[in-house]
């Protein structure tokens, strides 16, 4: 009697369940979306157009600037009252955990992570990196010597020819200079040396896909995608895949407590970890986080990219010192 | 009624004061001139008449309204008077017409008898044809004429005129002075004319109120201010004035009175109130000055300078009794007095300047 | 009969002034409370904590040095390069003088970045300037505009169409025969200019000079470029820093650096009030100006002085703009083979927002301009002919909005904003109209400075002959005044346009999709790696403006004289 009644109310139970869902899964996400991100300009168009004809219910309204700025918009809105934002999509893990830690953001437990490895997202959901984006060696193909590892850049023969982003302006960045400082191979050591040698820190990856491809620095450090979009439509530049290894970062997509609408955030980050987003990433050059998505078309199949291992917790503890520390030693 | 009444006015800048206690009366259709050398305060005077500077005590009654008094402004907008402005202000992006014709256009006046009035304020300064012009292609003088247009043609019954004829020529200002003089008298305007030059006002003038450091010191006709001088600065600045020391011996009843002038006896002018005394002033002009042979009675005197003025030599001398006093007088040419010589000057006539 | 100071009066002058009053304390004056609040009571409560800090901290009083140094340096050089071309051409016979002008006041439409960067390119190692004239430094050489000098002299140029805009204005208003009373009584030119002229353009020069220390003193853009290598802070790029570094808890810090900005903005006005207060000005505007002063021999060395100038600071950063544009990617030589129409094509037809970032900022810098004109107006009325001593207030609280770093500016728009509008429940956030708010309290300043200097030039006999008419308040600012105010007012107008045109960093936070502005876009491309878009919206945006400028041309006729700085 016992068996019976439980089974059937097993049954009714998960006929409710799936009706609930079904319902939540039938009704579309529509309304207003308002996503803030450090995408470069065309690819978050991009991503966002793909996303509104995946949902075309959904208005998206997307405010797009350097992480430093967008977490200066996030600033002022917390202070001013509530963020307007609804999800985010930021360069780098460590920033999330600093909003993870601040409570800011909303966990999605239910969220489909078939194909993702665990490293590259939150243990308790609450963010999910959505490409691999590493930190490499660019090279001006007009160079005359070709650095195999960080520690060349370091060399006589490299002085004033380094150009590399400052982490103050690059969530990459900030994530490249947390990783490498606690290696003992490299350390502060290292970027002490790199200042000796008249290396400039620019304001952003752009900067310096700018002055490497023009010649006016022969080398510099810089995220992968770039460098090798550039190379594709004519640049004169190559890319070096450090010795050492490659700081890499995950790009994650989040979604904030105070959202609004949080039907069409779960769909955003639906969206970027589908099959259909990261195929998008690919197309725009990035490895993507699944790798059943395939990989873009500068990077040869099967290749490894032996990535550097960052302890994200410890990175954004000693971010704010960090960036102090760099910001003293090299202005800016 | 356009009778002005200036009532007690003062108006300090800071430390300086400007105007200091000045009551004026002027009638309706009277020509008022405010004579006085420059920083006299007339200027001021007139801006406050018009409502630019607010007074610090005292009222101003344009009529029997009152237009300016501590608590109660009019502002200039609304007190319906002309005004021409030494310099003109006549606005460079207007052409003459639309200058001329902003007044009327501000009290809604339409055409054609805008233009009709404008036209005929024109004509009446002799500028008919030169609507178009702009004020920067007009002479002084074409542009002090458009700037007079400009003030008659809403026709105001009280007129304030700030120097006009300063800044033109001599020949130009003879003309313009009779311009006045017709408008005056065909219209019965009340007009405040303020000067510096005693020729113009005495000329054009019913009274003349004479000013000096913001004080208002006398009021009246040419001719008295001429004959009857209130105080030393008017005998002075008027025609020139010689104010030499003299003591009243005897008065008679008629109004003349016999001084002693350096030891010589004269019989002069004085008021009705006046008695005898010693250390009193008296006003002569250079035409009661005769030169006389060193046998006749008069006054000695040393030339100074002899300065040919085209037709007549002006003789600068003073008295040997007061070689610090000043004494000018005009002979005819030809004269073979140098400076040095001495003469014997006989006064035919003179004034008692009143003691206050 | 004349009736009293009536009520009607009394309440169109003190209606107008107290309803300019509100627009400027709206506008300026909320956002700068806002923030001050922030800094003395971040989270809500009241703490001196973020004071104690930063005037603790070495890093503000060397910034604060620094700041000063750079302002300074870059008001002198735009004062000497924009004073000595807006004299010699104004005053002296050189030739093809409209379309110098022009070139002159075209640069303020390219980024500040755009130019700098042309300059790097120019004084680099890789420079071909420097390696055909055999004097191009050896590769590891450092740069030298990436110095103090270098930031100066880049400031300099920036600012110098700043001041030749408004001592033109001025210069429009000399009468000749001020001049030819001089050299008439024997004095050369360079004293009649020493003696006569400059004192008597000294409203409008010394708008020019307060108008640049303040840019220079607000300027983000260029310290930023140029201070890096050289570990060269100053108060703008230490706030930047402290922002990036600290988070969501540099928002109190923030404030208190931007109230120092504040203070010497503050008193940099404090000696302009003092420099103007005791004399007089007044130029009577009835006679034509003239160009009395012939070169003779010295006129083709002065040409070609002037050209070479632009061609520096106008054709070589436009050229490297349109190369750049023209090129498949980064660093691809031009060649026939090469060039491509590709990157004119995506930011025209492929980047709905690049399009929408056109029209945006066309659309709110004339806007701005037009409506900060239309208050700055009657405003210095009441600032210079009456004297309102409650304006005195106001004259400072204008000038720190903008001088200001714009992303300061943007966060208290943000704290002020971010909650709908009470009564009418309207949120401005994240559309145009909140950068439209930024923009007229930001620029407020650039319309009324000119204007103001414009006032005191007047013959204020003018205005008395219009009321003695019986022109009420209203009246005699549309038919008198605007008139003649007009060239000063079209000066301050260009400024402003033509700074917001191209402005970054305030729209740079308060932007969203829709609201784009072309600063954005344009940082955005760059941002990203993809310059030659930036390249082609760049070049793009110049041939707009440069259509639209040489529109009004056809327009000229229709204008009062003096209003135009490129006609004659």
């Amino acid at each position: 009697m016992t068996a019976a009644w439980l089974r059937r109310f097993m049954i009714i139970a998960a006929l409710a369940a799936s009706a609930v869902a079904g319902q939540a899964i039938g009704q579309a996400p529509a309304g207003r979306l308002v996503l803030y991100t450090s995408q470069p300009e065309r690819d978050a168009a991009q991503t966002v157009g793909a996303f509104k004809k995946a949902y075309p219910g959904v208005e998206v309204e997307m405010f797009r600037s350097g992480t430093t700025e967008v977490m200066g918009k996030l600033a002022a809105e917390f202070a001013g009252g509530a963020s307007k934002a609804d999800v985010l999509l930021l360069a780098d893990a460590a920033t999330m955990e600093l909003l993870k830690k601040d409570g800011r953001l909303l966990a999605y437990p239910n969220v489909n992570l078939t194909g993702l490895d665990p490293a590259s997202y939150d243990r308790d959901k609450t963010y999910f990196g959505s490409k691999l984006i590493t930190t490499g060696i660019a090279v001006n193909t007009a160079a005359k010597s070709r650095p195999a590892s960080f520690a060349d850049l370091a060399k006589p023969e490299y002085k004033g020819q380094l150009t590399m982003p400052s982490p103050l302006y690059s969530g990459a960045a900030a994530i490249m200079l947390g990783t490498m400082t606690s290696r003992p191979d490299l350390g502060w050591s290292y970027f002490e040396k790199l200042k000796a040698a008249d290396t400039v820190a620019v304001r952003g990856n752009g900067a310096v896909l700018t002055a490497v491809a023009n010649g006016e620095k022969a080398y510099g450090i810089l995220v992968d995608f770039m460098a090798f979009n550039a190379k594709t439509k004519g640049s004169p530049i190559d890319f070096v895949f450090p010795a050492e290894g490659s700081p890499a970062v995950t790009e994650p997509v989040a979604i904030l407590k105070t959202t609004q609408n949080p039907a069409a955030a779960r769909a955003f980050v639906d969206f970027i970890l589908s099959d259909d987003g990261q195929k998008l990433a690919v197309s725009m050059g990035y490895i993507p986080a699944k790798a059943s998505a395939g990989t873009p078309a500068w990077l040869p199949a099967g290749t490894r990219i032996h990535i550097m291992p960052t302890d994200i917790a410890k990175v954004a503890e000693t971010n704010s010192a960090n960036l102090k520390r760099f910001a003293e030693l090299f202005g800016n | 009624m356009a009778r002005l009444t200036i009532d007690r006015v003062t108006k300090s800048f800071g430390a300086f004061r400007a105007l200091d206690d000045v009551s004026l009366e002027v009638a309706d259709g009277e020509f008022m001139a405010i004579l006085g050398a420059s920083g006299c305060g007339k200027t001021t005077l007139l801006r406050q008449i018009a409502g630019f500077d607010k007074l610090d005590a005292g009222r101003i009654l344009i009529g029997d309204s009152v237009v300016s008094a501590l608590g109660r402004h009019v502002p200039p907008e609304r007190r319906r008077i002309g005004i021409v402005f030494q310099s003109y202000a006549l606005w460079p992006h207007m052409c003459v017409a639309e200058n001329v014709a902003y007044g009327l256009t501000v009290a809604g006046v339409k055409d054609p008898e805008r233009a009709q009035r404008v036209e005929a304020a024109l004509a009446l300064v002799e500028l008919a044809g030169f609507a178009d012009r702009r004020p920067a292609m007009l002479s002084g003088g074409q542009r002090q004429r458009v700037a007079l247009a400009r003030c008659l043609v809403a026709e105001p019954s009280l007129v304030l005129l700030d120097e006009p004829l300063a800044n033109l020529d001599v020949n130009l200002r003879a003309s313009m002075e009779d311009e006045f003089a017709r408008f005056h008298a065909r219209t019965g305007t009340t007009m405040i004319y303020v000067t510096h030059d005693q020729a113009e006002a005495m000329a054009l003038a019913d009274r003349i109120a004479v000013m000096d450091h913001g004080m208002l010191r006398q009021v009246a006709t040419p001719s008295q201010l001429y004959r009857e001088p209130a105080d030393d600065v008017v005998a002075a600045f008027i025609g020139e004035g010689m104010v030499l020391p003299v003591d009243v011996r005897s008065v008679d009843g008629d109004g003349t009175c016999d001084v002693d002038l350096f030891g010589h006896t004269v019989k002069m002018r004085c008021s009705s109130q006046q008695r005898p005394g010693a250390r009193m002033r008296a006003c002569v002009r250079a035409r009661d000055l005769t030169i006389v042979a060193a046998s006749s009675p008069g006054v000695d005197a040393r030339i100074d300078h002899a300065i040919y003025q085209g037709g007549h030599f002006r003789l600068e001398a003073h008295p040997v009794a007061a070689p610090d006093l000043h004494l000018h007088l005009t002979v005819p040419e030809p004269s073979a007095l140098r400076p040095g010589a001495e003469i014997r000057l006989d006064v035919a006539d003179g004034w008692i300047i009143p003691r206050t | 009969m004349p009736e009293a100071a009536g009520w009607r009066e009394r309440f169109e002058s003190y209606g107008l002034l107290w309803g300019l009053l509100l627009v400027v304390a709206i506008l300026s004056i909320a956002p700068l409370a806002r923030l001050l609040l922030e800094g003395v009571a971040p989270h809500g409560s009241l703490s001196t904590d973020a004071i104690a800090r930063v005037l603790s901290s070495t890093a503000t009083w060397t910034a604060t040095r620094h700041s000063l140094a750079t302002a300074l340096g870059g008001t002198i050089v735009a004062l000497a390069v924009g004073g000595v071309v807006a004299l010699v051409v104004s005053l002296t016979d050189i030739r093809a003088r409209n379309a110098f002008v022009f070139c002159f006041v075209l640069p303020m439409m390219i980024a500040p970045q755009v130019i700098a960067l042309a300059w790097l390119e120019l004084f680099g190692p890789a420079s071909p300037l420097l390696k055909a004239l055999g004097v191009a430094q050896t590769l590891g050489g450092r740069n030298p505009l990436y110095s103090p000098q270098g930031i100066v002299l880049v400031l300099g140029v920036q600012y110098a169409p700043l001041v030749f805009l408004t001592l033109r204005a001025g210069l429009r208003t000399l009468p000749s025969a001020m001049i030819e009373a001089g050299l008439a009584a024997g004095a050369g030119a360079l004293t009649v200019l020493r003696t006569i002229v400059l004192p008597l353009m000294t409203p409008p020069l010394v708008a020019g000079v307060a108008l640049t220390f303040v840019s220079c003193l607000g300027n983000f853009g260029i310290p930023a470029l140029l201070g890096i290598p050289g570990n060269y802070l100053v108060l703008p790029t230490l706030i930047y820093q402290r922002m990036a570094g600290l988070g969501p808890s540099a928002l109190a810090e923030v404030s208190v650096l931007s109230m120092l900005i504040g203070v010497i903005a503050v008193v940099g006005i404090l000696l302009q009030e003092l420099m103007l207060s005791r004399r007089d000005f007044r130029v009577s505007t009835t006679s034509t100006a003239a160009r009395p002063f012939e070169l003779e021999r010295w006129r083709v060395p002065v040409e070609i002085a002037l050209w070479a100038w632009t061609t520096l600071v106008l054709f070589l950063p436009l050229a490297a703009l349109v190369l750049g544009s023209l090129v498949p990617a980064v660093g691809v030589p031009l060649a026939a083979k090469t060039a491509t129409l590709a990157n004119y094509q995506f930011v025209m037809f492929g980047h709905d927002a690049a399009r929408r970032a056109l029209f945006n900022s066309f659309s709110m810098s004339a806007t701005a301009a037009i409506a900060i004109v239309t208050v700055a107006v009657p405003l210095a009325y009441f600032v210079v002919w009456q004297r309102t001593r409650l304006l005195k207030f106001v004259n400072f609280a204008i000038e720190v909005p903008y001088a200001l770093p714009g992303v300061v500016l943007a966060i208290a728009a943000i704290l002020l904003f971010l909650k709908p509008l009470p009564v009418v429940g309207v949120s401005l956030y994240n559309t145009v109209w909140i950068i439209l708010f930024c923009y007229l309290g930001r620029f407020l300043v650039l319309g009324l400075r000119p204007v103001i200097g414009g006032y005191y030039q007047i013959d204020r006999t003018l205005e008395e002959a219009s009321q003695i008419a019986g022109a009420r308040l209203g009246r005699r600012l549309v038919t008198i005044i605007v008139p003649l105010i007009a060239p000063a007012a079209t000066a301050g107008a260009l400024l402003i346009f033509l700074t917001a045109f191209n402005e970054l960093t305030v729209s740079a936070l308060l932007w969203s999709s829709g609201a784009e502005t072309l600063g954005v876009i344009f940082f955005s491309f760059q941002q990203g790696g993809d310059s030659t878009y930036a390249a082609a919206l760049g070049t793009l945006t110049v041939v707009v403006t440069t259509g639209l400028m040489l529109s009004t041309l056809l327009m000229a006729g229709r204008l009062p004289a003096g209003v135009l700085p490129w006609r004659d």
